[in-house]
């Protein structure tokens, strides 16, 4: 009874009618970046922190959540029409729904993509109301040593799902904690690698390290290369799947939807080892493997209703524990920061309206992509034969103006075109940038509860171990660290391991 | 065994030299650390996390330094083999300049040329659509930013802006 009158107290927040807008815009923009080959959700999410100091706090983080899922949405439209994924989620889909297409499917792969999305995109976000309250009410009792072993865990996890070697991954987490702790330090006040650097004091803004390192850095590779794009000509029509689309799909959607879903609330999880996840156990589990890649429609839905429910399954850590799975919720964390407001297992009784209305904008949302999804397909497709060479400069104007307008300085300019270039270089030399990201969000936490525990316990390391939850997480993460040691560990590691950055 | 013996060993192996600027870092990280004060465990100084963090630091690049001798590695040339690398060189460059031209010039005077030259010299779009485009969304944002969300972006030394 209690969740049904939150829920209704969150449509409440999300049915006004300015955060209905921010919606709108959230998962518009969402669907315009998932469908651009090259510009992934991190990039956009990154470009449009700075306009959610513009808005209320529930505004600000509808519209950047909605950017997101948006995004699962509009990848799968590229991912289908023009065999190039929109963004990593999607990659999948293009094995099964460009086939589709090139037989003149074009419309069911659409329509399934679209109706999975949504289906396993709702199932979520009831799962969400249904597992985050109690999982906030046990979060209560963690403790500083529990939350830093959580997130050794999430990075750990992230840099064992990173594409390449694990060492890189791991030293790109290691400078990520270095450069979240430039600055004042919060329990002594001493200044640390300032340089002297007044504009160093309250340490580098996450604003233009991420902008420099997804927005500028993905224009300096794209640039690199001639894009071709041979987009599908032929008229899309039969966007509603047949009865025998339908019966295909369902095991597909049913079992992807769960799985995604249990993938996204692992740290370091996400949507696009759910949608590979879901796509290998459908072959798995086909009585004609040989379908696939050939045109199976059960390798679009699978997939598709994965990635969406992985999407809404990562908000789960985020909103009762405090810490984002993955870079995407690491920038959403940026944004509740931004506001002044800290997401946790207090955040739910403190900040209902907050934490509803987000809940129940997803679920708006979810109904306008469909509506943006189906009936205004045609308008993507021509979006797709946007030109690059205006789109890049654009970009960077965009990058530009956005890290100014959220500090008012001319240093971030500096510091994002800096890390615009040691990302270009970081990703030419296969760094991946998502566990620099993620530790740098994390680092100043991480010191912290390293620190209160050690003041706690006073010294003592067992504390780490003593305690279940605490021990459970660095068991796990040694497993991990040592894992990639065994040529077994290593084959399933590199299967999965993916670039999260795109 | 036999494949690991037939590994040269290359100056420009590029994963040699990834380790190598990570080694340095970490280097860097362990001193600050200790210039900072590690303090006692039962009481961590502010150079605690990053001491211990640059130990991890090179740790991780020894272990690439090793691989990258053990197992070679790509060299910086095929790196950027068949690709167009003289693009992002240009839109670096761009940007360098920039970043100079930003505060004296001011967001218009600077921007403008920005564009002009990212359109012009990325993939080349024709004069009569980039000249427009560089002279209008520049300031059309601008107008946006200051009149409708009243930001003032750097006006530089002529105050134009």
């Amino acid at each position: 009874m209690d969740t049904l009158i939150n829920v209704a107290h969150g449509f409440g927040v999300a049915l006004q009618p300015v955060n209905l807008i921010y919606c709108f815009i959230g998962v518009f923009i969402g669907t315009l970046v998932g469908v651009l080959p090259g510009i992934g959700p991190i990039s956009a999410m990154s470009l449009l922190l700075p306009i959610t100091l513009s808005g209320t706090p529930e505004s600000g983080i509808i519209m950047m959540a909605g950017i997101y899922y948006g995004s699962m949405y509009g990848g799968s439209t590229t991912s289908i029409l023009v065999n190039i994924p929109g963004e990593a989620a999607s990659v999948v889909t293009c094995i099964d729904g460009h086939q589709m297409a090139k037989q003149g499917r074009a419309g069911p792969a659409l329509g399934i993509a679209a109706f999975g999305s949504f289906i396993a995109g709702t199932f979520a976000l009831i799962a969400l109301m249904l597992v985050a309250p109690k999982l906030a009410s046990v979060a209560i009792a963690f403790g500083p040593a529990e939350y830093f072993s959580l997130m050794v865990l999430g990075l750990v996890v992230l840099t064992f799902l990173t594409q390449g070697s694990m060492a890189k991954a791991l030293l790109m987490a290691c400078i990520g904690i270095v450069l979240g702790l430039i600055g004042l330090d919060s329990i002594t006040a001493q200044p640390r690698l300032t340089f002297g650097r007044v504009e160093l004091i309250d340490g580098i803004g996450l604003v233009p390290v991420v902008m420099g390192l997804f927005g500028v850095a993905e224009v300096l590779l794209n640039t690199e290369q001639v894009i071709k794009r041979d987009v599908i000509n032929a008229r899309i029509t039969h966007l509603l799947p047949s009865r025998a689309d339908w019966k295909a799909s369902a095991g597909p959607m049913s079992r992807g939807t769960i799985m995604g879903f249990f993938l996204g609330i692992l740290p370091g999880g996400g949507a696009v080892v759910a949608s590979f996840g879901s796509y290998a156990l459908e072959k798995r589990l086909s009585k004609t493997p040989e379908r696939f890649g050939n045109g199976a429609i059960e390798g679009v839905a699978g997939p598709e209703a994965a990635n969406n429910a992985a999407a809404g399954g990562a908000f789960i850590p985020l909103m009762t524990l405090g810490i984002p799975p993955n870079v995407v919720m690491a920038l959403l964390l940026g944004a509740f920061v931004i506001h002044g407001l800290q997401p946790g297992p207090l955040m739910i009784t403190q900040n209902p309206g907050l934490f509803w209305g987000i809940v129940a904008s997803m679920y708006i949302g979810n109904l306008m992509l469909l509506v943006l999804n189906l009936p205004m397909i045609g308008m993507w497709v021509q979006l797709l034969k946007l030109p690059y060479n205006i789109l890049f400069p654009l970009i960077i104007l965009f990058t530009i103006i956005g890290v100014y307008c959220s500090s008012n300085n001319v240093f971030d300019v500096y510091v994002m075109i800096a890390f615009g270039i040691i990302g270009y270089f970081m990703r030419k030399l296969g760094y991946e940038p998502a566990p620099l990201v993620l530790a740098f969000v994390l680092g100043p936490m991480l010191e912290n509860n390293l620190r209160k525990s050690l003041i706690l316990s006073q010294g003592n390391l067992m504390t780490f171990i003593e305690r279940p939850i605490s021990a459970a997480c660095l068991a796990l993460a040694v497993v991990l660290l040592v894992g990639p040691l065994l040529p077994a560990l290593r084959k399933k590691r590199e299967m999965v391991a993916l670039d999260e950055g795109a | 065994m036999s494949d690991q013996s037939n590994v040269k060993f290359r100056l420009n192996n590029s994963e040699l030299w990834g380790g190598l600027i990570g080694l340095a870092l970490g280097g860097f990280v362990i001193w600050s650390g200790l210039k900072l004060k590690l303090g006692t465990i039962n009481d961590p100084g502010s150079g605690y996390v990053l001491f211990y963090t640059g130990i991890l630091m090179c740790l991780f690049a020894v272990s690439i330094i090793i691989a990258a001798l053990t197992e070679g590695g790509p060299t910086f040339g095929s790196r950027w083999q068949n690709t167009r690398w003289t693009k992002p060189v240009i839109v670096i460059a761009c940007l360098t300049a920039f970043s100079f031209a930003l505060n004296p010039l001011g967001f218009l005077l600077s921007s403008i040329p920005l564009m002009l030259l990212l359109l012009r010299l990325i993939d080349p779009v024709r004069w009569q659509l980039a000249i427009p485009i560089a002279v209008l969304v520049p300031l059309g944002m601008w107008w946006i930013l200051k009149r409708l969300l009243l930001i003032q972006l750097p006006s530089g030394i002529f105050e134009i802006g």
